[in-house]
């Protein structure tokens, strides 16, 4: 054991670190798919053949994609997967239209950032289901009040991102800027702006999740259609396949648009893209 | 190319001239005013070497940047070209230590960034200029890179070939080689000392290193620290061309090794001691 804590994390150094670091990116999705299989296997073991646990409170794997035929067969899904999709797709684009111009300002003012700061650190801070019947009370039982709540969600993450970004600019590089002449708009055009988008990134792939939680928090209570009415809907009638079901499809549409974040990000920033490794 | 730096002095007025400067600012945490330079005198002449040698915290970084026009004087003038500095201008490039290079920027878009921030892509033959300095300093082929795919030699010819391309009358020249691992060090040293030679500018090299001060310089400018201080100048009198390999058993040049040696040892342990 203390030779082990002595050897430190294993980084790709040596052993099997450094054979999945060698690994090709289909090797890579090869192994993420053995690791996968194995779970599923395991869990289909655990509960549907040794019955281990109770399957009402954790169908296995198949029972899932049962619940998942019958979603679809039932014509569950697509309407409610839609109206998701819109409201996530809505509540994103207005929280980042809201959150980069503030983050940029943010953070390029001392003041700016003494004042705005402390107010979007404590809404932040603030767990989404809090705001949750207000947003009822506010926007009413359509979408508005999910577009609402995936809003908030999303806003914090991107904007405090890219204040941080603006902020942290490398004052190297600043110092470069003004030696070579520029201007106070080119500086920010230049070196400022571009130094911000790494962050930008980072911030968009935390918003992503958690826009995510923000919509089934808003679509659980009061709510008559969504992914999240569909879980609550589900869940509520012991249909456990189903509601887990429909979990994974919010989960895999999360994963889908931090997946989506990335590859916009190694188009817009490509000095980001880390090397061969 | 083998005009000693004697003949240099005497031609005509001095390219920068500083009198009198000090620097110093209120340090916020403590309340204290901490002096980083005292009555600094130096002039330097049209296509001088000088190499400024001290220990870490002797201000010799603080005095460079006066130069460059990032730090304002307290007390005293600095005059380039007979004018009072007032702020960073085209005709002084500056290469940092830590390269400060636009990770986001290719190895061409780098080095242009300077003409760029001076408005020069207007007229004809930049895209030359441009490829003409990335292939003097030895990094042709190497256009689209980016610069964290480059080793820190060679993130340092980017410096380089940004700060030439703009033809500045003078090069300032911040610990260049400190981040770059010794063996290329060695290398760079001497391409550095050719490629100065050739182009015949006007260099402030900040080091502290004994044997690069001695290698590069027409002149060694030692500061000392508490307060940071010229403590003596001296002229080191060997024939260029210069070669790490030459002068390694040149007497002369183990006679100023020696002397530096002995001066910075003082200033090494006293600058220890006061911390």
């Amino acid at each position: 054991m203390s030779a082990f804590l002595a050897a430190g994390p294993n980084l790709g150094r040596g052993g099997i670190g450094a054979w999945l670091a060698g690994l090709s990116p289909a090797g890579k999705a090869g192994v993420l798919a053995v690791e996968v299989v194995v779970m599923l296997v395991v869990w289909q073991l655990v509960v549907g053949v040794f019955g281990w646990i109770n399957p009402v409170f954790l169908p296995p794997p198949t029972a899932i994609a049962q619940g998942f035929v019958e979603l679809v067969a039932g014509g569950m899904l697509w309407p409610n997967m839609l109206i998701s999709a819109q409201a996530w797709l809505i509540g994103f684009a207005v929280a980042a239209v809201i959150a980069i111009p503030i983050g940029l300002l943010m953070g390029s003012s001392l003041p700016m950032d003494r004042v705005v700061g402390p107010i979007a650190w404590t809404i932040y801070a603030t767990p989404t289901i809090a705001y949750q019947p207000l947003a009822k009370a506010w926007f009413g039982f359509g979408i508005g009040p999910v577009i609402f709540l995936v809003a908030v969600s999303a806003l914090f993450p991107i904007l405090l991102n890219v204040a941080a970004g603006m902020r942290t600019t490398n004052a190297s590089i600043i110092r470069a800027g003004q030696v070579y002449g520029a201007s106070r708009t080119q500086l920010y055009r230049s070196v400022y702006l571009p130094s911000t988008v790494p962050f930008l990134f980072a911030g968009l792939r935390q918003a992503v999740v958690l826009a995510t939680i923000g919509m089934v928090v808003a679509e659980l209570a009061g709510s008559a259609s969504g992914m999240g009415a569909l879980i609550i809907k589900a869940a509520n009638t012991y249909q456990t396949d189903q509601a887990f079901a429909a979990i994974a499809i919010v989960v895999a549409w999360s994963v889908g648009m931090t997946q989506v974040v990335t590859l916009v990000e190694r188009w817009a920033a490509p000095w980001t893209r880390k090397g061969r490794r | 190319m083998t005009t000693t730096s004697i003949e240099r002095n005497e031609a005509g007025a001095p390219l920068i001239s500083v009198r009198d400067l000090s620097v110093s600012y209120d340090v916020a945490r403590t309340g204290k005013r901490l002096t980083a330079i005292e009555g600094v005198d130096l002039d330097v002449h049209e296509g001088e070497f000088i190499t400024v040698l001290g220990p870490s915290g002797c201000g010799k970084t603080t005095f460079m940047n006066v130069v460059a026009g990032l730090v304002k004087p307290t007390t005293g003038t600095v005059l380039v070209g007979g004018s009072p500095v007032t702020g960073p201008g085209p005709d002084r490039a500056v290469v940092f230590q830590d390269y400060a290079l636009l990770p986001w920027r290719t190895v061409f878009d780098n080095v242009k960034f300077g003409l760029e921030m001076q408005k020069e892509l207007k007229g004809a033959g930049w895209r030359e200029r441009v490829q003409e300095a990335i292939e003097l300093v030895g990094l042709a082929g190497f256009e689209q890179s980016y610069p964290r795919e480059l080793s820190g030699g060679m993130q340092q010819r980017v410096g380089l070939a940004r700060a030439i391309v703009a033809e500045p009358r003078i090069l300032l020249m911040d610990e260049p080689l400190g981040a770059v691992d010794a063996l290329t060090r060695e290398v760079m040293r001497d391409e550095i000392e050719k490629l100065m030679a050739a182009t015949g500018k006007t260099v402030l090299f900040i080091t502290h290193s004994i044997e690069e001060a001695i290698l590069l310089g027409d002149r060694i400018v030692v500061f000392k620290s508490h307060p940071g201080a010229i403590k003596e100048i001296i002229e080191t009198g060997l024939e260029r061309p210069r070669s790490e390999r030459s002068i390694q058993h040149d007497p002369r040049f183990l006679e100023l090794r020696d002397h530096l040696w002995d001066a910075l040892q003082g200033e090494a342990t006293a600058a220890a001691v006061s911390k």
